[in-house]
């Protein structure tokens, strides 16, 4: 699975982070913007990537966004990325509420060792790789000629193959969600009623 | 009076369960607040007067009744019916006023006066009349019919096939009367719990506070009077809050004209009264009253009753949050948020329990006052904050004043103690003149005289000494208090900083670690190692600056003016003067040194820098500029910003302890008013001059005297 780290930090000198060189060193597609605005941009027209994301709270004051309205924006666009603050705010002066309403996926203080960022990384990470869009994705790779075979019908008509459910769902579509809530239905239905076996 | 009964005739309530029990219940929770809310319903009547009556209601029996009746314009059957029996179609909130002449703002909003009469007995006979027929409309209504329904609604059995609040039936009838009267009088019975002296009197202290005291200037005062078996209640009317005994008292007034409003100043030891702009809030009519330790003692003892507090009254009548009758006045809410200020019980700072006083808004002026939908506050808009503003400056004002006045009567204290020293040697010179040539019965007595009086003096010289010693005290605990303010302001920046600082240097070192050597990474070992390096130096400078608030406040030595600035633009402050944008120009012509306490100096300019940072938050072009001319005897600075300024109504009062306008930037309003106290020990002067920079921005003026 590849994996691109968004970074979003008005602090110029996070761009030499060592916590980013590690990710480059491992993941190699690191985008780092010191606006916020920017990464938002970026966020919001490549959906179809796997993105987990590192978001500083505090801005500067010329900036409209902060961490707050960013994350707000990014889990109104999709569910599906995992949002990691990453900030040095005193934790005690900061009100998190709205972080837990908008699905923060964690906490990482700016002050953290690489090794314990990567406890948290590494859970996005997982996170990211059981999502229902990677399981499809790599059943694509490994299995192209089933890539456009339609195996998903609308009431009103349309026929999409996994490719084209790919995108619905990682767009957070009405269809994509539609589809990956039937899906699991018919999973437990299946496997209620002995028509399909499930082992580890 | 002849009755022309019809049984046939049956009205019912258009309202459910719900309701009921919300309205009736939850917003009137005693019997208290059930008074207000009818004594209201007359108010919005157009009543001149209306009248609670209480009938054998101690002890309790089946003549026991409560009529309350007034000379409103009444309700005719369609009001009854659409009206009075409906609920959530309050004609109340359609209408704002009620009719002509009178024009009252409607004060029960939520149409729930008559779930009001629930609370205060089972049994309702209403009878209401409108002028110009000569028939009154009655109405029966027996709520034990409505708790039956209600006990049953709420049990969980759903099968059963139940009765509705919709079903039960009201009766009414019409009786004969005059053609000019008219009013509504409530007839209440099935009373249930006993009204003792002493219920009447709080009832009549509760509603004492309704009608505002300028009640009887208005066109169309409005009375309220009582009636009842107790001797001090047999008829009475019930007077407006009569204020007495009051320490201070200060009236503000307006002037719709030329839109001033007047507030209170502080200044040059007295306190007056100025003019500003009415603000957004709208013009307030004010009065305060203030009670010392011994007034407040008076006050309580004559009326039993606390001071409560300053309420707000709009259009002569008190506004619904502050009607709310609570038992014990402990409970009752600070609407106005007078007892939350920050850093409260510190710097003889007033409360509720110091102030009576009263703001009059009207409906036409201040429309945006207005009462919040669960009545325990206002809705939370930029006019109401206004108002607490407006409110909790001029408290501010008064306990300057009052501090001031402590301050004096202190110094006189230390001069009568003095006095009294010298007098005492005086007449002990006297008596030693007299001594040897007096008879030795005399003699003897004035010995024992002389050794009292040395024994006197003795005591005087310690009192004097103590009390030296206790002012000591208390400037040291200011100064402690002070310092700790201004070191949590640093502590939160500076540990911001050092964690930014630790994860770069704990992360690259981690880096190496993880990964060194390796040819393909060479220029991040490089970048990193630099990054380290000055990582480093930056902590070290932050480390450098925690110490010297570490250090004793008493310590002297010799300061660079110039070096000392700097410091603060180049290497404290310049993370987040270059994050912001700021830029920072500071032109002296020549260096000065000074011999003073590091720490007193830096707070000075530390203060002016991080209230430039707050007030260039929004603005584009950032600047902040020093400029200083050493002179023959002082040096003058000239600080100024070209931020969002200061407002013309604040000019002279930013100075003031816990006076601020970024309280949601975390100001405590300690910062200014630390610059000035700093500058003034001294023996500076700091004052606000016009800015430098246009069309926004601040300008300070500082004089520091200094001896060559």
């Amino acid at each position: 699975m590849e994996v691109t780290f968004v970074v979003i930090d008005d602090t110029i000198s996070i761009k030499e982070h060592p916590l980013l060189y590690t990710l480059e060193d491992k993941y190699k597609n690191v985008e780092f913007f010191l606006k916020p605005e920017d990464g938002l941009n970026f966020i919001t027209s490549h959906l179809e990537l796997n993105m987990i994301v590192l978001l500083d709270i505090q801005f500067s004051a010329n900036d409209i966004e902060n961490g707050h309205s960013i994350l707000k924006k990014i889990s109104e666009k999709s569910e599906l990325i995992p949002v990691i603050l990453w900030s040095g705010i005193n934790e005690t002066e900061e009100s998190f509420s709205d972080f837990i309403n908008n699905n923060a996926f964690g906490f990482i203080s700016k002050d953290a060792t690489i090794q314990e960022a990567f406890v948290l990384i590494d859970k996005a990470l997982t996170f990211l790789k059981t999502n229902l869009d990677n399981i499809i994705e790599d059943w694509i790779i490994q299995k192209p000629e089933d890539k456009d075979i339609p195996v998903f019908f609308t009431a009103n008509g349309l026929s999409l193959s996994l490719n084209q459910i790919l995108y619905e769902i990682r767009n957070q579509t009405y269809l994509g969600k539609s589809f990956s809530k039937k899906l699991n239905q018919l999973t437990i239905h299946l496997l209620l009623n002995k028509l399909e076996k499930l082992n580890d | 009076m002849a009755k022309t009964k019809n049984d046939e005739n049956f009205l019912k309530f258009n309202f459910d369960v719900s309701a009921f029990r919300l309205l009736g219940r939850e917003l009137i929770t005693d019997r208290i607040t059930a008074l207000f809310e009818l004594v209201k319903n007359s108010y919005d009547s157009n009543a001149n007067t209306v009248t609670i009556e209480f009938i054998n209601i101690n002890p309790i029996s089946k003549e026991s009744k409560i009529i309350i009746s007034d000379d409103g314009f009444g309700m005719d059957y369609s009001d009854i019916k659409n009206r009075w029996m409906v609920i959530g179609t309050s004609s109340k909130r359609r209408e704002r006023t009620t009719p002509e002449p009178y024009n009252r703002i409607v004060s029960g909003k939520k149409g729930v006066g008559r779930f009001a009469v629930d609370k205060l007995g089972a049994k309702l006979i209403l009878k209401t009349k409108k002028k110009g027929t000569n028939k009154l409309f009655c109405l029966e209504t027996d709520w034990v019919n409505y708790s039956k329904i209600e006990y049953s609604q709420m049990s969980l059995n759903f099968e059963e096939s139940k009765d509705y609040f919709t079903d039960i039936k009201n009766r009414y009838w019409l009786e004969d009367g005059q053609i000019d009267s008219q009013g509504t009088s409530l007839e209440i019975s099935g009373i249930e719990e006993e009204w003792s002296e002493k219920d009447i009197d709080r009832a009549y202290k509760e509603l004492s506070k309704l009608i505002s005291p300028n009640n009887d200037s208005k066109l169309y005062p409005f009375h309220i009077n009582i009636k009842s078996e107790y001797e001090k209640y047999k008829d009475i009317s019930i007077k407006p809050q009569i204020i007495n005994f009051a320490s201070l008292k200060f009236e503000l007034s307006f002037d719709l004209k030329n839109n001033t409003q007047e507030i209170l100043q502080f200044k040059n030891n007295q306190l007056n009264k100025v003019t500003v702009p009415i603000r957004d809030c709208g013009p307030l009519k004010t009065t305060i009253y203030y009670f010392d330790r011994l007034a407040k003692d008076k006050y309580k003892k004559h009326f039993n009753v606390e001071i409560d507090g300053i309420k707000i009254y709009r259009d002569g009548l008190i506004t619904t949050p502050f009607a709310e009758y609570v038992d014990t006045q402990n409970e009752q809410k600070d609407i106005l948020g007078l007892d939350k200020r920050r850093w409260s019980g510190f710097f003889d700072r007033l409360g509720t329990r110091d102030l009576l006083g009263y703001i009059e808004i009207t409906d036409k002026s201040n429309p945006f006052i207005v009462e919040s939908t669960n009545r325990q506050g206002f809705v939370d808009n930029k006019q109401f904050y206004q108002l607490k503003k407006f409110v909790i400056e001029q408290i501010q004002q008064i306990e300057n004043f009052l501090k001031n006045q402590r301050n004096s009567s202190r110094e006189t204290t230390k001069s009568g103690l003095s006095g009294a020293s010298d007098n005492i040697k005086d007449l002990k010179s006297d008596i030693s003149k007299i001594k040897n040539s007096s008879s030795p019965e005399v003699k003897e007595v004035l010995t024992n005289i002389e050794k009292n009086l040395s024994k006197l003096q003795g005591t005087v010289n310690k009192s004097i000494n103590d009390f030296n010693k206790s002012e000591e005290e208390k400037k040291q605990i200011e100064n402690l208090l002070f310092s700790l303010v201004s070191l949590q302001t640093f502590a939160a920046m500076f540990s911001h900083m050092a964690k930014h600082t630790i994860g770069h240097i704990i992360t690259g070192a981690e880096y190496f670690n993880n990964n060194f050597p390796n040819p393909k990474l060479e220029d991040r070992f490089l970048k990193i190692s630099k990054k380290i390096y000055s990582e480093m130096m930056k902590l070290r400078t932050g480390v450098d600056f925690m110490l010297k608030y570490a250090k004793s406040d008493s310590d002297f030595e010799e300061i660079s003016m110039k070096g000392l600035i700097e410091n603060l633009f180049n290497n404290i402050y310049e993370d987040i003067l270059s994050k912001e944008k700021i830029q920072t120009e500071l032109i002296l012509d020549k260096d000065l040194i000074l011999n003073y306490n590091r720490k007193a100096i830096e707070d000075i300019f530390d203060n002016l820098i991080s209230n430039s940072i707050k007030a260039l938050k929004h603005q584009t072009n950032k600047k902040i500029k020093c400029v200083g001319i050493v002179n023959k005897s002082d040096l003058t600075l000239t600080f100024s910003d070209n931020g969002s300024g200061i407002d013309e109504q604040d000019k002279y009062r930013i100075f003031d302890i816990f006076f601020t306008t970024t309280a949601e930037d975390g100001g405590a309003g300690m910062g200014l008013y630390m610059t000035k106290t700093r500058i003034e020990t001294m023996g500076g002067e700091i004052e606000v001059i016009e800015n430098e920079f246009k069309p926004s921005g601040a300008s300070f003026k500082i004089t520091l005297p200094f001896k060559k």
